[in-house]
């Protein structure tokens, strides 16, 4: 049995798709294509597959991961182009690796948004990004299981960079993510509309993810 | 492909994978290349509209043609219409993601009455006339097929042609009728009369209706030599009929998420109160090569693991056994499950059991419709308690604990000792758990009955007999529930309002326009969802057209009252029909079509269970 992870884009219509829903979808695209792979050995068995950092519905993602195991060998440039031959085309696998990291050793994400905004224009709009990135403490209600909670993301702001090129205003920004901690980058939108009282809409990418010593995810 | 203005909403509502398209096998064209854009509406969700799979079989036809660009169109939920109709969004097609406004063809399937609402607001929502009179170009030419349109009259006014029957053929041949037609300029009325020339095309316009004073119909005249009688049509080879060797996969859970083939139209049962045994006569199979292939190619191209085999009444097929070892032979090795919906009481025999792969024993279900034998009688459901009783000790010792039981209630003759018949029925199921040796160990058994009330529908035996009111129905309903004195047994009911509503628009003529006019006026759509319907708010829609929907759902109607649907030729003769229905009131059933003919008409098609002995004497 072989351990192996399976990178790929999703972007496009496949952005709309939830983490259950790739799940599934995932699972068609591997029984068709006729890759070996271990299903459970349960009382319902089904093939297995697992994701070590979802990525949120309506995100784009350029380096997401799925990890299987095979039960036969199999060539690694052979799965990634059946898998492809089976998927719908906003999810493109891009590479196969043996496994490195361990899952629980992602502590970082990083991600790149095109932030717009219908009421203002896009200097107005980087010189209040500028202006809320400058404050000492950012308040924000954050959904969790207990409920709503205002919580300060100030602490978690200190990798950021603003853009302004033809596109657009761009932000890049690296989170905590992972087991422990995570900060969606959606609390930077609500920060923003709260703040300023604007509208602003955020085509979130995410671009990488990192372990604690901010080493790219393997 | 994602419409840039929907783009910006799709994180604003939920599920927002119904609006984007972009699934495996999803059809995208050059628009420059096409002659027909053709808007496939059902007017329902996605999740429910892409289980259809007479949408995935045409959806398939009509792109195999070059010249044509089929797409997806779905009622949009409510969170979504309303942020569209806020930033000026019109209805758009999943595949290219343009508004529906400007297409040739925006066509619905009507597989429901109460789905009518959303058939008029999905043409709001696209900006689109409602009304066939008030489109006058030949474009945005509405038509409609299904289940429903075996009585068209009620969307008489906003239809510009109506599909009879079976579509694979009759749908070609309008959409080739209007590339020609556009093609030497014709104009929209040009085109509809020489539409209504094929066999299998209504058009309402086309028909003018006379009233006799007590509203019933006087006359139904056709005009511009349209037929007076419109015949359906369908497809008698099933073997060399069209079908679909990819289904679009949704990247969403969708109601019925898995391959499907269908093994045979039409059912020989002939139960009293079922539209779809009626109208899709007679029983044409295909043959196990044809399945098994079909199912094969499915698998392989969609990536399922799961193959439902879907017909009315699956168990029905002569050589089910042979087929279900054919597509073991396959399906066991390439971990492929089979499904078989719709399996009869009697058809429920551990041979069966054994061949379908049954991982998970959650829930069986069975219909035998009515409580008591007399009733069943009445309704043809030739199905004894015994049967049933057998076929659960079947299933106790397979390890199953869980039944669940569908009737009716309101059903003609029925009185409430066939009510009290149904809470006896499930005790006898019950008890014979206990009597099972090998029945799961320390588990209880839980039954669930589930009642309908009963919609007389056209095209049936019942199709004369007036409803039961709301009253009474709710009455025979807690009458159930008060005789059910265990809680192993569960009891839920379907709502009578929406079943009288459904009743009315079933059986329901032209007059019903006005009133749907007005329900799209109010924004009325999603009546078949609780989140929407209110029987309240269309009695104040009837009341204020000047229009009484007793008189269509609760009226006792006459044999020689010519009724709606009248001009329509399913293959059943109407004194077939009412031969059956006098019948039914003498409690006596009639043999299903492979045991002995009845002469009900369907045998002019030559072919099908009319004429299987004949080809076995060959």
């Amino acid at each position: 049995m072989k351990n192996v992870r399976i990178w790929f884009k999703k972007d496009d219509e496949c952005r709309f798709i939830s983490h259950l829903d790739l799940n599934r979808c995932m699972l068609r695209a591997l029984h068709k294509s006729g890759i070996p792979i271990w299903h459970t050995e349960g009382f319902n068995t089904h093939p297995y597959a697992t994701f070590p950092l979802p990525l949120s519905l309506g995100f784009r993602g350029e380096k997401e991961c799925m990890h299987v195991r095979l039960t036969e060998e199999y060539d690694f440039d052979d799965i990634k182009n059946n898998l492809n031959k089976c998927l719908p085309l906003g999810i493109r696998v891009y590479d196969v690796t043996e496994v490195e990291m361990k899952a629980r050793d992602i502590s970082f994400a990083q991600f790149k948004i095109k932030m717009s905004c219908d009421e203002i224009s896009n200097d107005t709009l980087l010189k209040y990004a500028e202006e809320l990135f400058d404050k000492d403490e950012i308040l924000v209600d954050k959904k969790t299981k207990k409920g709503i909670k205002e919580i300060d993301i100030k602490p978690y702001l200190d990798r950021v960079k603003l853009e302004r090129n033809i596109g657009g205003v761009y932000l890049f920004v690296v989170l905590p993510a992972g087991s422990v901690t995570n900060i969606n980058p959606l609390l930077i939108q609500k920060a923003m509309n709260k703040y300023f009282d604007i509208d602003v809409f955020f085509d979130v990418t995410k671009t990488d993810m990192f372990d604690k010593n901010l080493k790219s995810f393997k | 492909m994602i419409n840039k203005d929907v783009e910006k909403l799709l994180l604003k509502v939920q599920k927002p994978g119904r609006y984007v398209g972009g699934e495996l096998n999803s059809v995208v064209k050059n628009k420059d290349e096409i002659d027909v854009r053709f808007a496939f509406c059902f007017p329902d969700t996605y999740e429910i509209g892409m289980s259809h799979l007479g949408m995935k079989i045409l959806y398939s036809l009509f792109n195999e043609r070059d010249y044509i660009w089929c797409e997806r169109v779905f009622a949009p939920w409510l969170d979504m219409e309303e942020l569209m109709v806020k930033n000026d969004i019109p209805l758009f097609g999943l595949e290219s993601g343009d508004a529906i406004t400007d297409f040739d063809f925006i066509g619905f399937t009507l597989q429901y009455e109460l789905s009518y609402s959303n058939v008029l607001n999905m043409l709001k929502l696209a900006n689109i006339p409602i009304k066939s009179k008030d489109r006058k170009n030949l474009s945005q030419i509405v038509v409609a097929g299904g289940p429903c349109s075996c009585n068209p009259e009620p969307l008489a006014d906003f239809v510009d042609i109506f599909f009879i029957g079976e579509g694979e053929e009759v749908d070609l041949e309008v959409i080739d009728l209007y590339r020609e037609c556009k093609k030497e300029n014709k104009s929209k009325d040009e085109f509809l009369k020489l539409a209504s020339q094929i066999k299998g095309v209504y058009v309402p316009s086309l028909y003018e209706v006379k009233y006799n004073d007590d509203n019933t119909i006087k006359s139904f005249m056709p005009k511009d030599n349209a037929p007076a009688v419109v015949e359906k049509r369908l497809m008698m080879n099933m073997d060399e009929s069209y079908y679909p060797e990819n289904f679009v996969v949704p990247n969403i859970e969708i109601v019925h998420d898995r391959a499907v083939s269908e093994i045979f139209r039409g059912c020989i049962r002939g139960c009293r109160f079922c539209q779809a045994g009626f109208i899709y006569r007679p029983v044409r199979e295909k043959s196990i090569d044809t399945i098994d292939r079909q199912c094969h190619t499915l698998c392989n191209n969609t990536g399922y693991d799961e193959v439902s085999l879907s017909s009315l009444s699956s168990s029905d097929y002569t050589d089910i056994i042979g087929l279900l070892d054919r597509l073991n032979k396959w399906s066991n090795d390439e971990k492929v499950s089979i499904s078989l919906p719709s399996l009869r009481v009697d058809g429920f025999t551990d041979d069966i059991l054994n061949k379908i792969k049954t991982v998970r024993k959650s829930g069986l279900t069975f219909a035998p419709e009515a409580g008591t034998q007399r009733l069943r009688d009445v309704i043809n459901k030739n199905v004894l308690e015994d049967e049933l009783i057998n076929t659960c000790y079947t299933a106790f010792n397979g390890g199953w604990t869980k039944v669940k039981l569908y009737f009716m209630i309101g059903l003609p003759t029925e009185t409430y000792e066939d009510v009290e018949g149904i809470a006896k029925l499930a005790q006898n199921v019950v008890d014979t758990y206990y009597r099972c040796e090998n029945k799961p160990k320390g588990k209880s058994v839980t039954v669930t009955i589930s009642t309908s009330s009963f919609v007389p529908k056209p095209f049936t035996p019942f199709q004369w007999f007036g409803q039961n009111s709301r009253e009474i129905l709710m009455d025979k309903q807690k009458h159930l529930k008060d005789t059910i004195k265990t809680k192993k047994i569960n009891y839920n009911y379907h709502d009578a309002d929406t079943s009288y509503l459904e009743a009315v628009f079933a059986r329901g003529d032209r007059r019903l326009g006005k009133v749907l006019e007005v329900a799209c006026e109010k924004g009325f759509h999603f009546d078949g969802w609780s989140d929407c319907f209110s029987l309240k708010n269309w009695l104040e829609i009837f009341e204020e057209c000047g229009i009484d929907p007793d008189y269509y759902a609760v009226r006792q109607r006459e044999f020689d009252e010519i009724l709606p649907w009248d001009f329509l030729d399913y293959g059943v003769d109407k004194e077939y029909l009412i031969k059956e229905c006098k019948k039914a009131y003498e409690d006596t059933t009639t043999p299903h079509c492979r045991l002995k003919c009845n002469n009900c008409g369907a045998a002019k098609y030559r072919g099908g269970v009319c004429f299987e002995k004949c080809k076995n004497m060959v």
